[in-house]
Formats: structure tokens, C-alpha cells, sequence
């Protein structure tokens, strides 16, 4: 039985994923027709913006031909006054079936599914998960390499605070595939290496033996926050740049959740780079949603 | 008026006495003990197959009045209390106002009078509006009957002004006591830091946010010769802080609390609040360390840290969600599930002796001459129903839970305030 909803990639299982993504790049070669969520109210409620991810989940709802509602309420509107509850309450009486939530804060999709009859999507909680992100990375990965498991990938960077490196710490333990997290120890405490991923501090080392690196997003403020010296301090060590590149293999690939810092986490060069594979990532990650919209809604009964 | 509890076990270490044994009140205070005592004009509380103990102590609960009834009331939170098996409870000054001058004092003291239930004892501010600026008169406080100091979830940042406050109330008896966190190490934590809190995404605080505070207020006793209690100790290193200030004779006593000797810091899975609590709840090797600390004598005193809040409180988001949970009608049964080595004798010193010792109150034995408070409870296993506590807060992490001890009676200066399931207001008062 499919799940209700999509809080974080742990949601389904390694069959479920495999199932989403065979069914992401079937719509890849063929859309399909748009009753697939006919008639489905489906509502886009980001207390936090979103740029790209808000719009491949609008292309993504249009393609399956949901009835789309988006309401974009400032972060504060709800956890004061109204609750959750009262919250999931009147959306289910409105009709709303699917919510595609967004929220700064960590669990609030969670909470949000436990109050409401319906499914819900989280396209990400604070700094817990984003569950379609890590889905299209992983389509991504397959799509280069025919496989998950024994593969070697590294996430490098803001760990702590990333809901990206998180969902795929999860799916990719789950599928097999050999997860390196790198960063200095304030944006990536040791206690890290408990989840069963491998902690390094040594980007110059590992890059020869990885089949991917995604490289993270550096936020100014973490300088402010006292967790980071001077970029420049950052970039000497965990920067990917073209002397970087040349470390790593031939057929490696670059992954990046975006949108990305040039001349922080990386260079123009990386972008320029043929191993790089942003726009193969974004380009996926409709059809990977319109695949996780199918799933929730019609189950996994549907013939592909 | 007399009360005679009996057929009990009697457990009164302080007394030297552990044996089936009677006890008469009258006037509220210890008259007789013996083997059987017959007195027709007595109130008969029956103890057959129930320890008698000396009333116990919770030296630790937020009464919420003044200011956030919403929450507690004292009449509702003294209800909790006797109804836990607790003849007494300190208050803490976190209320609004705070309990920093005479007269908020006097009030509280004043309906704790007219609740009619358990003994309250006030905690005053150690800074004005525990602020952590302005010392609060502490020989005002003292003569209305504050039995110690603190500045509770607020711990002053200021060594200098903490430092002159403790030497500023050094003549006085009362000790001060630490909530131990570093406000800049906790940030805006909501659980404790560990491998749970980097799974779920949430900004955990670092035992060291305690520990740090716990060293520093050590030393200032240490500099000043103040009384020291640390309150709801929640780490290892904490401990291993406090048995080095003692070996340099340090005079500093320390507490636990139900949760932190049950629970772990892996009860954030569903996001909700209601396991959110300041110190958080740690992982397994601190939560060993406290449970071993009770057995080896590190820690005097049970306590707990009574915070209840609403319901639509706690419902809300982790960050919004208020600190706390009522604790007093779970926590006997909760030490007990905790510890089931904890030997009766030491229990009653935990729960009973020391903590009339650490605030200077009357109380710890029911030796002859003694104030006439008991608390009769039993190894009774019980379902813990939040809905049904008299606290006004109905949330706890207990909530379901099967206990193995809980309060048969208890009994406040000869009056029989719970019994049978029942709280019953003092006769004189209610009359």
C-alpha cells in the first residue's frame, strides 16, 4: 500500500523509490495525459519562498491536471493563534486533498500530516527533510549510473542546516550507496557519524575515489552566526574550484540542490564543468513530483 | 485533634526506624509511636500493607500565581501535590511579578493559607525581576518566609552580580539554587544536542550548556562559602563538578528529576512538544550516570520541577511550545520505576529528610516532638491518566504509563488532606 504522505524519503520503501522514479522518467519520455489528478484540490502552502521548487511542483500539479490553489502565508500566520489543527481541519473542509507544504520550521509538515485527512507533501521543513529533492537526486544518480548500490558520493558543506543533505543521507543509506559527509565541525558535528554515514574533514583526499559529489550551499549569515572564519578560510578547504575538478574522476558527476553561491561553494568552472548535472537535476525533479503526486493519490496500483 | 495512621510500615531514617509501627498526631505533632496504638477519639487513616513515611518534600514546582493562572493556581497545584503524596513544595519565583519583594510573597503564602492543602514554601528572586541586574532584598524575603534563593530559568549572565549576591546574603541560612544553562550555548534549543537531534533537524543545546554554568556557580560558592543547590542535575559531567567541589568542601547539595531519570532524548520523532523541557532530557550514558549518582549518594534530593502548562499550550510548534510538564502527581511512582534498587530508607532521605535539610523547614522525620506530616504511599502499580490530574497542567510524558508506587494518604500537621483517592481540605480551614 502506497503511503499517505511524503514527509521524508523514509516514507517509502526502496521498492516504492524505485517505483517513482521508473514512473518520473516514464513521464520524462511521454507526458502523461493530464487526468491522472483530475479534479484533485491540491494546495501550495509555502511559509517560506521558494523559487525553483515551487514552481516545478505548480508544472508538476498542471501536468497531471490537479486543481491547483497556492497561498503563500508570512511564517508566523500559524503556531500562534490558530493551531495545526484547527488549521488541517478547515483545509479538509474546504476539499483540499493534497498539501505541498513548505515551512522554516523543522516538523511542521509532520505535524501538519498528523492533523490532516489527507496527504501531504513536504518540500521542505526547516532543516529536517525534502524528500522530493533527495527523489530527484537520486533519479539523477540512477540515470547516470544504472545503480545505487556500492556507489560512493560525498555531500559537502553546511550539513547541519541543510534539509537536502539530510533527506539523502536517508535514502541513499537506504539504497546502498556509500554516503561521505565533509564540512569543518561546526557545520558538521561528529555526532553526525551515528546516522551510519562516514564524517571527513578532507575534501583534497577523498575527491579521487567519488562517483558523485554534491556540493552545498554556504550561507553568509553562518560567518555573522560564528560558525564560519572568513569564506576565504572555508573555500581554501572545501571550495570546489578547477584545481579541485582536476581530482576528480572522468566520470564522476557534480550534483548541486541549488541555487548555488559562485565563488563560494564553488566556481564558474564547476558549473562550466561536463560532469556537472544542475540542469539534468531540475529538469527531473517535475517529473519526479508529478510521479510522488501520482503515488500518494492513486496508489500503487496504477499500471505505469 | 488527633489522627492515628496505622498497620503501616514505618521508614524514618532520620529515626533510626524501620518496623511495623503506629503513629498518633495531635495538634499536629508526633505524640506517640509504638506497635499498636488504640485511641477511640482519633482519626484512623489506614496504612495495613502501606509504608508511613515522613511527609514528603518537592523542593522544586512552579505554582504559576501570581500572573499565570492559565497554567496553575496554588490551590490547584497544592491539590497536585497532596494528591502526589507531597505535604510540602517550594515554590519557584519564575511568576509574574516575580517573588522578588515582601509583599508577592506574602500573597502567595497567603492563598497557599486559604487552599488549605499542602505546605508551600517560597523561593525568592535572586535578582529583581530576575533580571540579573539589582539584587533582590534577600532579609525582607527571609522574614517572610522564603526559604532560598533563585533566579530560576534565568541564571544571572553576570558572574559579578551573582558573585555579589551570594556574598550579600551570606549571613543568611537560606541557600541559593541554579537552574544551570548557558543561555548562549542553548541558543534556541528545543531538545538536547546528539545524534537524535542532528537526525531530525533540530537545534539541540549541548550538555556543556549546563555543565559550564554548573562549574562556574560551584566556584562562586566556593569563593563566597555560600550554600549551593544545583537544581534538576542533568548530565555527567555536571556530577563529576559537583563531587570535586565537595571534596574541596564546597557546601552544595544537588537535585534530580523524574524525567531525567526515565527518559532519553529520543522522543522527538513526532515533532510535539510535550517531551520539550529545560534542561532537555538527555541520552542513555547521562541519564546512567544520574540514575547511579541517586544509588552512590551524589544526589540528595528528589524534585519535580512541577511546570504544567495548557494544553494548546504544549500543542503548539516545537519552538513556540512552553518549557515543562506537571510532575507532582507522577513523580513518586516515577522514582520508583527509575530506581527499583533504591533501597526505602534512602528513598525517604531523598524524598523526605534532605530536602527539609536543604531549605531549613520543618519536617524529614516523625520522630516524637515532630511536625505531624506523612505521606503513607504503596507498591501499588498504577495507569498514569493526565486527564485526571488535579494540576490544571494535564500533559505529561508519563501519560499512560504503568507506575509502580503511588500515595495511599497524606496527611499535613495532623489533617488528612488525601486519602482514598480524594483530596480533602483542612477541617479548620474549610469550616
Amino acid at each position: 500500500m502506497a503511503p499517505r504522505s511524503l514527509l521524508d524519503v523514509d516514507d517509502l520503501t526502496p521498492e516504492e523509490i524505485a517505483r517513482v522514479l521508473d514512473r518520473a522518467v516514464g513521464f520524462r519520455e511521454a507526458l502523461p495525459s493530464r487526468d491522472l489528478l483530475a479534479g484533485v484540490p491540491v494546495l501550495n502552502l509555502f511559509f517560506e519562498a521558494s523559487t525553483r521548487t515551487a514552481t516545478s511542483f505548480t508544472l508538476a500539479e498542471q501536468r497531471v491536471g490537479a486543481d491547483i490553489i497556492s497561498f503563500a502565508p508570512g511564517a508566523s500566520s500559524l503556531g500562534k493563534g490558530e493551531t495545526i489543527a484547527d488549521t488541517a481541519l478547515t483545509l479538509r473542509g474546504i476539499g483540499v486533498r493534497v498539501i505541498v507544504v513548505r515551512h522554516p520550521e523543522s516538523g511542521f509538515a509532520r505535524r501538519l500530516a498528523d492533523a490532516f485527512d489527507g496527504h501531504v507533501i513536504n518540500a521542505g521543513d526547516g532543516t529536517h527533510a525534502h524528500p522530493t529533492q533527495a527523489l530527484l537526486d537520486l533519479m539523477t544518480l540512477r540515470q547516470e549510473f544504472g545503480r545505487f548500490e556500492g556507489l560512493r558520493v560525498a555531500i559537502v558543506g553546511d550539513i547541519l542546516h541543510s534539509r537536502v543533505a539530510r533527506s539523502n543521507i536517508v535514502g541513499m543509506r537506504a539504497l546502498g550507496i556509500d554516503v561521505t559527509l565533509v564540512g569543518p565541525p561546526t557545520l558538521l558535528p561528529d555526532a553526525f557519524a551515528e546516522l551510519g554515514v562516514r564524517v571527513e574533514r578532507d575534501l583534497d583526499a577523498l575527491l579521487p575515489q567519488l562517483d558523485a559529489v554534491m556540493m552545498l550551499r554556504i550561507q553568509r549569515e553562518r560567518i555573522s552566526a560564528g560558525l564560519l572564519p572568513a569564506l576565504e578560510d572555508y573555500t581554501q578547504r572545501f571550495q570546489l574550484n578547477r584545481a579541485r575538478l582536476r581530482q576528480l574522476p572522468d566520470d564522476a558527476v557534480i550534483l548541486h540542490p541549488g541555487p548555488y553561491n559562485r565563488g563560494v561553494e564553488l566556481t564558474d568552472d564547476v558549473l562550466d564543468d561536463p560532469r556537472s548535472r544542475y540542469v539534468a537535476q531540475v529538469h527531473n525533479g517535475v517529473f519526479v513530483r508529478m510521479a510522488v503526486l501520482d503515488l500518494l493519490v492513486n496508489g500503487a496500483a496504477v499500471p505505469v | 485533634m488527633k489522627t492515628l495512621v496505622k498497620g503501616g510500615r514505618l521508614v524514618d531514617p532520620v529515626a533510626g526506624i524501620d518496623a511495623n509501627r503506629d503513629v498518633l498526631i495531635e495538634n499536629g505533632f508526633v505524640v506517640q509511636i509504638a506497635e499498636h496504638i488504640g485511641d477511640g477519639e482519633a482519626r484512623v487513616v489506614d496504612a495495613d500493607g502501606a509504608i508511613v513515611a515522613p511527609g514528603f518534600i518537592d523542593m522544586h514546582v512552579h505554582l504559576r500565581e501570581p500572573g499565570a493562572t492559565q497554567k496553575e493556581t496554588i490551590a490547584m497545584g497544592t491539590a497536585a501535590a497532596v494528591a502526589g503524596g507531597f505535604t510540602a513544595v517550594a515554590c519557584m519565583p519564575n511568576t509574574e511579578p516575580a517573588l522578588d519583594a515582601p509583599a508577592i510573597v506574602s500573597e502567595v503564602l497567603r492563598r497557599a493559607e486559604i487552599a488549605g492543602l499542602a505546605r508551600v514554601y517560597p523561593i525568592g528572586a535572586i535578582t529583581k525581576g530576575r533580571a540579573g541586574q539589582e539584587l533582590a532584598p534577600y532579609h525582607l524575603l527571609a522574614d517572610v518566609g522564603c526559604v532560598a534563593f533563585s533566579d530560576d530559568g534565568s541564571t544571572p549572565r553576570d558572574a559579578r552580580v551573582l558573585r555579589n549576591a551570594a556574598r550579600y546574603a551570606g549571613d543568611l541560612p537560606q541557600c541559593f539554587i541554579s537552574h544551570c544553562e548557558d543561555p548562549d550555548l542553548k541558543g534556541a534549543a528545543v531538545m538536547n544536542e546528539g545524534a537524535a537531534s542532528m537526525r531530525l533537524g533540530l537545534e539541540g543545546s549541548p550538555g556543556l550548556a549546563e555543565d559550564v554554568i554548573v562549574a562556574r556557580d560551584l566556584l562562586i560558592a566556593a569563593d563566597t562559602g555560600k550554600a549551593w543547590h544545583i537544581a534538576h542535575v542533568s548530565t555527567a559531567n555536571s556530577l563529576e563538578l559537583i563531587r570535586w567541589a565537595r571534596s574541596r568542601g564546597v557546601r552544595v547539595t544537588c537535585e534530580v528529576t523524574p524525567h531525567h531519570l526515565v527518559f532519553l532524548d529520543d522522543r522527538f520523532d513526532d515533532y510535539r512538544a510535550d517531551s520539550k523541557v529545560n534542561p532537555p532530557l538527555r541520552d542513555a550514558h547521562d541519564r546512567e550516570a544520574l540514575r547511579a549518582a541517586v544509588l552512590d549518594g551524589t544526589i540528595d534530593a528528589f524534585a519535580s520541577d512541577h511546570a504544567p502548562h495548557p494544553l494548546e499550550e504544549k500543542a503548539q510548534l516545537l519552538s513556540c511550545a512552553p518549557v515543562g510538564f506537571s510532575g507532582l502527581e507522577v513523580a513518586l511512582g516515577a522514582y520508583a520505576l527509575a530506581l527499583p534498587e533504591l533501597a526505602l530508607d534512602r528513598f525517604v532521605m531523598l524524598a523526605s529528610a534532605n530536602p527539609a535539610s536543604i531549605l531549613g523547614v520543618p519536617g524529614g522525620t516523625l520522630d516524637i516532638g515532630s511536625i505531624g506530616d506523612v505521606t503513607v504511599f504503596a507498591d501499588r502499580p498504577w495507569t498514569v491518566d493526565a486527564r485526571l490530574f488535579r494540576s490544571k497542567g494535564k500533559n505529561t510524558p508519563f501519560d499512560g504509563m504503568v507506575l509502580p508506587r503511588r500515595a495511599v494518604a497524606t496527611i499535613v500537621e495532623g489533617a488528612v488532606v488525601f486519602e482514598y483517592g480524594q483530596v480533602l481540605p483542612r477541617e479548620e480551614v474549610s469550616a
